[in-house]
């Protein structure tokens, strides 16, 4: 993706940005990428692997699309380009339900490295992320299941009076996406300054990480217990929230075409059984119940790509794009609603061959229902919607 | 709306619209997105209920601004020169749209939705030159409002299975029947009229279209009381009216391809949400705003219903925008028409819904508090959007079968003469 390239200045820095050519290319590369290696046979067999994701098919990620490095500053390895880009890479993962660190990684840990504007961490950490040799995540371990960083409501503090670069982490981050396998944790502590961003390297410290029983089976969530932890600082003392706030904007915009990218996969499988399913001697898509049922299926799916589409040119500031705040979380409430509704129709669709554990739809029901709840779910995403469209938020929140 | 920098032609559009419109329109006073609660106008119309003498001022208003359009040469952008128009793309007319929206100006739907809309490209597409000579002009002129008669009582979705006849007369025909849910009727000097006349062929194949003179003899025009109260609509009954041959559009059994001319044309409601009383009643600030003085925004149900709501009326926005940038791009339309239209009618029901809880008892009966009561008229017209321009059970056929690719209905007989499938009582199926 470096041939014919325009650039604009967003957020101070030159972003890269594909044409509709380019992104239509690059869909189409990560496409057959993945039609190869990553059928519903590898999809499984990575689900049963201990890592929970092939970690060939990662390496050729990073090596032969070099798609970590899509959407990383240049400085730091990456090629610079946006939410846009990244969003095309994400909803052919989401289509084939991708077992994979790449969002943990890409989505979360390096949007908050970049966002913390700490340059020492992002030299030490982003050439890796961009070359696929690092894998990280980020962890916000609120107790009340969003990713609000309030002072309070963190299931990890710094120990002491520690607020330097270096500190001693305590406590428990009981939802973490992918720490069963990551390299680095980023993970935002309550600290004397308040949250503060800080960086655990899994290599060497101690932690206990324990990969949990997941709803979601294509996508891996680790507990972490923290005992005398050290870590290193990232961005500011205190300076958790603003970094936590980009992430949320980029990770639900990412999410968001993930998302349509497996609504996508359900209506196509639905719209396929229906044609070919013969029932009362015609096929059952030719009967109006089950018809407009994918009509119904189908109306969504285009509604939460132009919602997931629309957050993504915000968030990289597309001239003629909608306001970035509001945008993101209609398309996180938008994409998280359709896809769990058109995973449910899928399987009503197939009807009984649809509950069997040998067809695919669960597997979508699954990520549909666990990604619609990654953030918080509809009782968090709604708040902030209203509260992003300027009503008053609820006094007692 | 920005012009695009790849057309520099546009530009020059742009700038001569600009300078057409700043010479014979005032520009709108910014209008504040904020509500002030309490003030305005207490009333929450989506259907017209101006009584006769207020409309009657409007339709001419409506016909004056069309006239001034036309005589600089913005009354048909997209038509051919020889009738009035200028040859320009779908695009310009589009800019023009939103030009003219910064601009107060009479409201000229009377005349275009379905006139200069629907019926004017479907004269172009069929009529004899005679016929384009005589009505294309005065219909873009705003001289002429046409109106679309195609609806009757046993065909309304199923549309092939209509009933009126016109029969051969000498050099004319004669035509007898009835038409419904006819809008603009009572203003029109014309209408567009499908007629049986072959019930031994297919339905589909014994179908004529033509120019029918509202002011014949035998057309009587009476107006339609909807559940509302008002009478936004007609029926229109055909008693042996006499129409020229020369008035038939297309071929003698050709009416079917005439009529499907006339629903491509039909405008999708894009963008819809955003205009009129309607519309800005079931955006977020008014509703906000509704929840406020009710005391109901610290009610966790209510909030959740309005931010449910809201993300919908974003998110088809949205598609919205995106139809418009693949439009702008040369692209293919794709099923986002069809998929707003659904949408537009269940975001404006949901509000019309969600209000009447929030007013609760004193949505019943008229207490005199301002925005209470009023939500009725809204309420009342809410069902109409689920039916007019396709009924939501067609629209989803329409999704499926040909954007899905799903079969059709086995039962659809497109084969026996039209005369059997009303003896075994299948037309009206």
């Amino acid at each position: 993706m470096s041939t014919g390239t325009g650039t604009r200045a967003a957020a101070g820095t030159t972003r890269a940005e594909a044409s509709d050519a380019e992104l239509t290319e690059l869909r189409t590369a990560v496409r057959d990428f993945l039609s190869s290696r990553a059928d519903e046979a590898a999809v499984r067999a990575a689900v049963d692997s201990e890592r929970g994701y092939d970690d060939k098919v990662w390496a050729q990620i990073a090596a032969e699309l070099g798609l970590p490095a899509l959407a990383l500053p240049t400085a730091y390895g990456g090629d610079g380009y946006g939410v846009v880009e990244l969003s095309v890479v994400i909803g052919e993962m989401g289509r084939v339900l991708l077992p994979s660190p790449f969002f943990s990684t890409v989505v979360l840990a390096a949007t908050a490295i970049v966002a913390s504007g700490d340059a020492g961490a992002a030299e030490r950490l982003l050439p890796g992320i961009a070359a696929g040799a690092t894998t990280a995540t980020l962890t916000v371990p609120n107790r009340a299941g969003s990713w609000e960083p309030a002072t309070g409501t963190l299931g990890v503090h710094v120990t002491g009076s520690g607020s330097g670069a270096e500190v001693v982490l305590e406590g428990t981050a009981p939802l973490v996406v992918e720490g069963g396998t990551a390299d680095v944790v980023l993970i935002v502590a309550d600290s004397p300054a308040g949250p503060t961003l800080y960086e655990v390297d899994m290599t060497t410290a101690g932690v206990a990480r324990t990969t949990l029983r997941g709803l979601d089976l294509t996508r891996r969530i680790a507990r972490m217990d923290f005992r005398d932890v050290p870590a290193r600082l990232v961005g500011e003392p205190g300076g958790a929230a603003p970094v936590v706030a980009r992430v949320l904007d980029v990770a639900t915009t990412a999410l968001a075409a993930e998302q349509v990218g497996g609504a996508r996969a359900c209506l196509e499988t639905a719209t396929a059984y229906a044609k070919e399913r013969m029932q009362f001697g015609r096929p059952i898509g030719s009967f109006q119940a089950v018809k407009h049922k994918c009509a119904d299926m189908l109306a969504r799916v285009q509604v939460a790509d132009a919602a997931a589409t629309e957050a993504a040119r915000a968030v990289d500031g597309v001239p003629g794009s909608p306001d970035p705040g509001v945008a993101t979380a209609v398309a996180h409430a938008v994409c998280s609603e359709a896809f769990m509704a058109v995973a449910a129709e899928n399987i009503q669709v197939h009807g009984g061959i649809g509950f069997t554990w040998e067809h695919p739809a669960h597997l979508y029901y699954r990520r549909a229902k666990a990604s619609q709840l990654l953030f918080g779910g509809p009782a968090v995403y709604y708040e902030r919607l209203l509260r992003r469209a300027g009503v008053r938020p609820l006094r007692t929140a | 709306m920005p012009s695009e920098p790849d057309d520099s032609g546009m530009d020059q559009f742009v700038a001569e619209a600009r300078a057409f419109l700043d010479a014979n329109a005032t520009r709108r006073a910014h209008i504040s997105d904020e509500v002030v609660w309490g003030e305005g106008e207490d009333r929450i119309t989506y259907f017209s209920t101006d009584p006769p003498e207020v409309e009657a001022a409007k339709v001419a208003a409506a016909k004056a601004w069309q006239k001034v359009r036309y005589d600089s040469d913005f009354g048909w952008i997209t038509g051919p020169p020889e009738f009035g128009g200028r040859s320009l793309s779908s695009l310009h007319d589009l800019v023009y749209d939103s030009l003219e929206a910064e601009y107060d100006v009479p409201d000229t739907g009377v005349l275009s939705l379905i006139g200069l809309g629907m019926i004017g490209p479907t004269i172009l597409a069929h009529g004899t030159e005679e016929l384009k000579r005589r009505y294309l002009p005065a219909m873009y002129a705003g001289d002429v409002i046409a109106c679309q008669l195609f609806s009757e009582p046993g065909a309304g979705s199923d549309l092939a299975g209509l009933t009126t006849r016109a029969v051969r007369d000498g050099d004319g025909w004669l035509l007898e029947g009835q038409k419904v849910w006819t809008s603009v009727a009572q203003h029109a000097a014309i209408g567009l009229a499908l007629c049986r006349t072959d019930p031994d062929k297919p339905k589909h194949k014994g179908i004529t279209a033509f120019v029918v003179d509202m002011s014949a003899p035998g057309v009587d025009i009476r107006p339609l009381r909807q559940m509302t109260g008002g009478a936004e609509f007609n029926e229109v009954f055909l008693t042996d009216v006499r129409v020229p041959d020369d008035h038939r559009l297309g071929p003698v059994d050709g009416g079917w391809g005439v009529a499907l001319t006339t629903l491509m044309n039909e405008r999708a409601s894009v963008g819809g949400e955003g205009a009129g009383a309607a519309g800005r009643a079931v955006a977020l600030p008014f509703l906000t705003e509704l929840l406020r003085a009710n005391g109901r925004l610290e009610d966790a149900a209510a909030r959740r219903r309005l931010a449910e709501l809201y993300a919908d009326q974003a998110a088809t926005e949205y598609l919205n925008h995106q139809a418009l940038r693949r439009f702008r791009a040369g692209q293919q339309p794709g099923p986002e028409s069809s998929v707003s239209k659904l949408m537009y009618a269940q975001n404006l029901t949901r509000g019309a819904h969600l209000a009447a809880e929030i007013v609760g008892p004193r949505l019943v009966a008229d207490t005199g508090e301002w925005g209470t009561f009023a939500w009725t008229e809204l309420l009342l017209a809410t069902p109409a959007l689920r039916i007019l321009g396709g009924t939501e059970e067609i629209m989803k056929n329409i999704l499926a079968e040909r954007v899905l690719g799903l079969p059709k209905e086995p039962s659809i007989d497109t084969k026996s003469p039209f005369r059997e499938l009303r003896r075994s009582g299948r037309a009206e199926a």
